[in-house]
């Protein structure tokens, strides 16, 4: 028999007892009691304190995706617990282990329409992993050891635990007993050997075979299997936004991003390859245009611990359900050592193109205002390709991704599903928080910024070290692009007035300088980089910033604008 | 375009609170009506049978049920056309439960 506590002190015992030692969250009548004994903690659980729910569950993301533990999040019912539902629908597109209690009311006054009551469980239960509604002191530590299974086992996500009141005051006997298994729950089981023998052999007797992969990758640990999966079978591979920094960006067989706004080299090769291999990646809309010319000529291989995933977008030769890491190593054992030498070295040949019609005036313009590409490229050479870099939504999120350069994974924390704008700041400040040793630098836009902007109270009040390169145009430049694009340049809604970024910055004690022009990048980037707290730095760049190469939603993969005049032929 | 009909969706699941609205809700986010729903315990202690007859296509049936087949609680999930039964169901559950018992 363990010892008598109420829910409340269950909860917390809990959370140590799963190895948490930081928490996000936000105080409110309904969760009052656990921050009541969570007073008595402090020394062994640290609470940060965020200023909006929303801020809580993305800085808890953050964490999770910098750390590889789940990130907690503890906020009051009501409104407290809606605030935290885009992070929750986030979290899960995006396969985030994150675990969210919510306070709720008592149980005599649920469903009465009680101050602060909400229907938490049937409003998260169609966009979370699994969501459990606490009643009695008793359940608490079975629902939190089974909220840490569920959350970061299999294909990871977010769960949902509504707390009530009366499962919080109560008492009960405590002893902690982790989860390892639930009766209607499979982990994901060793891979069927026929299908890896089917898959082997399509990779031998390909010609042209491509790999892309995803942030499954990096959430199965699989970094070092995929790398000598591709070097035996000298197979070129693409990564999805959230695979990046899986691979380094010098490894001999990357050949960059693929999508909407990939390099030319991985979208041109997804058309022409004769195997693709799919490892841990679902064939977002963003990844594949019109699912439907989607490399065509390609027998497909997919591996993934999600069955929904395999044929959900793009039909299959062979599907492999497992485990990245399981599957690559057996996979790797049993195909061929291969070189594929002169399909391989087609990327260089698009790579030059990319270079020198798109990159290079992106990130090495002569004259003129500064732009957003150079500013990334920028940081990612100061910093020596060290930085975790988060970035918000938008097109600073697309060249966050495109100009970043990275020596090791998880270094690359972005929305990605679900597309949040405001994602960015508080993300940055839970990876922060979770990695202190490494620099985080954050790529967001003034729009994103101003939707999460109160999380400089967070910084201030914890000294969250977080290096903030606004990329500030005055305009919410991904949709004024698509408005010139294809919309005519009627430009309904996406001019912003800014606030005086300097101000704000002092009034919440971060460094801040400003730069416009190109003469001080460098030297503005490295006080940043240098600086021992929080920074803001303030890029005033080109207004009519473009991200290119782009494949225009709904077209085939190999329909590149180079600009918005101009498509990519190919063999030029 | 595939054809819709009238499919039989299965589902065998533990019987929690909220989970008959969330099966419910995979239908709903696609756009399927439901023509029907009956839910019972099953044979199997602590397991419920819920059988939804819906019309929609093949393509989306199969997706409804590896989406159904997500949700923590729910064992398996099958589909048959509605002019189709399956005594396969039984032996399927009753296997999986076997193999899935706590080590």
């Amino acid at each position: 028999m363990g010892q008598r506590l109420t829910g409340a002190e269950i909860l917390l015992e809990s959370l140590l007892a799963e190895g948490v030692d930081t928490v996000f969250g936000y105080p409110g009548g309904s969760i009052i009691t656990v921050y009541d004994k969570m007073y008595g903690y402090s020394d062994r659980l640290r609470h940060i304190l965020v200023r909006h729910e929303q801020g809580a569950i993305h800085a808890a993301q953050g964490y999770a995706r910098a750390t590889s533990r789940p990130g907690v999040v503890i906020v009051t019912s009501g409104p407290g617990a809606t605030n935290v539902i885009t992070g929750v629908a986030d979290a899960m597109v995006d396969s985030t282990p994150v675990i969210v209690i919510t306070g709720q009311v008592g149980n005599a006054m649920l469903g009465t329409d009680a101050f602060q009551e909400t229907d938490v469980v049937g409003m998260t239960g169609p966009i979370d992993k699994w969501t459990f509604q606490i009643r009695r002191p008793e359940d608490v530590a079975p629902a939190v050891a089974k909220a840490f299974h569920i959350a970061s086992t299999g294909r990871p996500g977010p769960v949902v635990l509504d707390f009530t009141r009366d499962a919080q005051v109560g008492l009960a006997d405590f002893e902690y007993r982790p989860c390892n298994h639930i009766r209607s729950y499979s982990l994901p089981a060793p891979a069927d050997q026929a299908a890896i023998d089917a898959a082997a052999k399509l990779i031998d007797e390909a010609e042209r075979p491509f790999v892309v992969f995803g942030q499954g990758v990096v959430l199965s640990h699989a970094e070092e299997q995929l790398k000598a999966f591709l070097k035996k079978g000298g197979i070129p591979a693409a990564s999805t936004m959230l695979g990046l920094s899986a691979l380094p960006s010098d490894f001999p067989y990357y050949v960059g991003m693929a999508g909407m706004h990939g390099n030319i080299a991985s979208n041109m090769m997804t058309q022409q390859c004769d195997v693709l291999i799919a490892v841990g990646m679902r064939f977002s809309d963003r990844v594949t245009g019109n699912p439907f010319t989607y490399a065509p000529k390609a027998k497909v291989v997919h591996i993934d611990v999600d069955r929904t995933e395999i044929g959900k977008i793009i039909p299959v030769e062979v599907g492999i359900l497992g485990d990245a890491a399981e599957v690559l190593g057996r996979l790797t054992e049993r195909i061929r050592f291969s070189f594929h030498d002169e399909w391989a070295a087609l990327a260089r040949r698009y790579d030059r193109v990319e270079e020198e019609r798109v990159a290079a005036p992106e990130t090495a313009p002569a004259e003129g205002p500064v732009n957003m590409g150079e500013v990334v490229a920028k940081v990612a050479e100061l910093s020596c390709r060290q930085a975790i870099i988060v970035t918000d939504v938008g097109q600073n999120q697309l060249m966050g991704a495109r100009y970043s350069r990275f020596a090791q994974s998880r270094s690359f924390i972005s929305s990605g599903g679900l597309g949040t704008m405001g994602f960015g700041l508080p993300a940055a400040i839970g990876a922060k928080i979770g990695v202190p040793d490494r620099q985080v630098c954050l790529f967001v836009g003034d729009g994103g910024i101003q939707m999460t902007i109160q999380e400089f109270g967070t910084i201030m009040q914890e000294g969250t070290a977080v290096k903030i390169v606004l990329l500030n145009n005055n305009w919410l430049g991904n949709v004024r692009q698509w408005q010139e694009l294809f919309y005519g340049k009627r430009y309904s809604q996406t001019q912003m007035l800014n606030p005086d970024y300097s101000l704000i910055a002092k009034a919440y004690g971060i460094h801040y300088r400003c730069v416009e022009d190109r003469a001080e990048l460098d030297d503005a980037i490295r006080e940043m980089l240098d600086s021992k707290g929080a920074f803001l730095l303030d890029a005033h760049v080109r207004k009519e910033g473009m991200v290119y190469p782009m494949v225009p939603g709904g077209r085939r993969m190999d329909e590149i604008l180079l600009n918005k005049d101009e498509w990519y032929h190919d063999g030029e | 375009m595939e054809n819709s009909s009238m499919y039989i969706i299965s589902v065998y699941s533990e019987n929690q609170v909220g989970l008959l609205s969330s099966i419910s809700n995979i239908f709903t986010r696609r756009g399927i009506n439901i023509e029907s729903l009956t839910v019972f315990p099953s044979e199997f202690p602590g397991i419920h049978h819920f059988t939804f007859r819906a019309i929609t296509t093949e393509r989306a049936a199969q997706q409804v049920v590896g989406f159904i087949e997500k949700k923590v609680e729910v064992v398996r999930a099958f589909y048959f056309p509605d002019n189709s039964t399956s005594a396969a169901e039984h032996g399927m559950i009753e296997e999986y439960l076997n193999n899935n018992r706590n080590q």
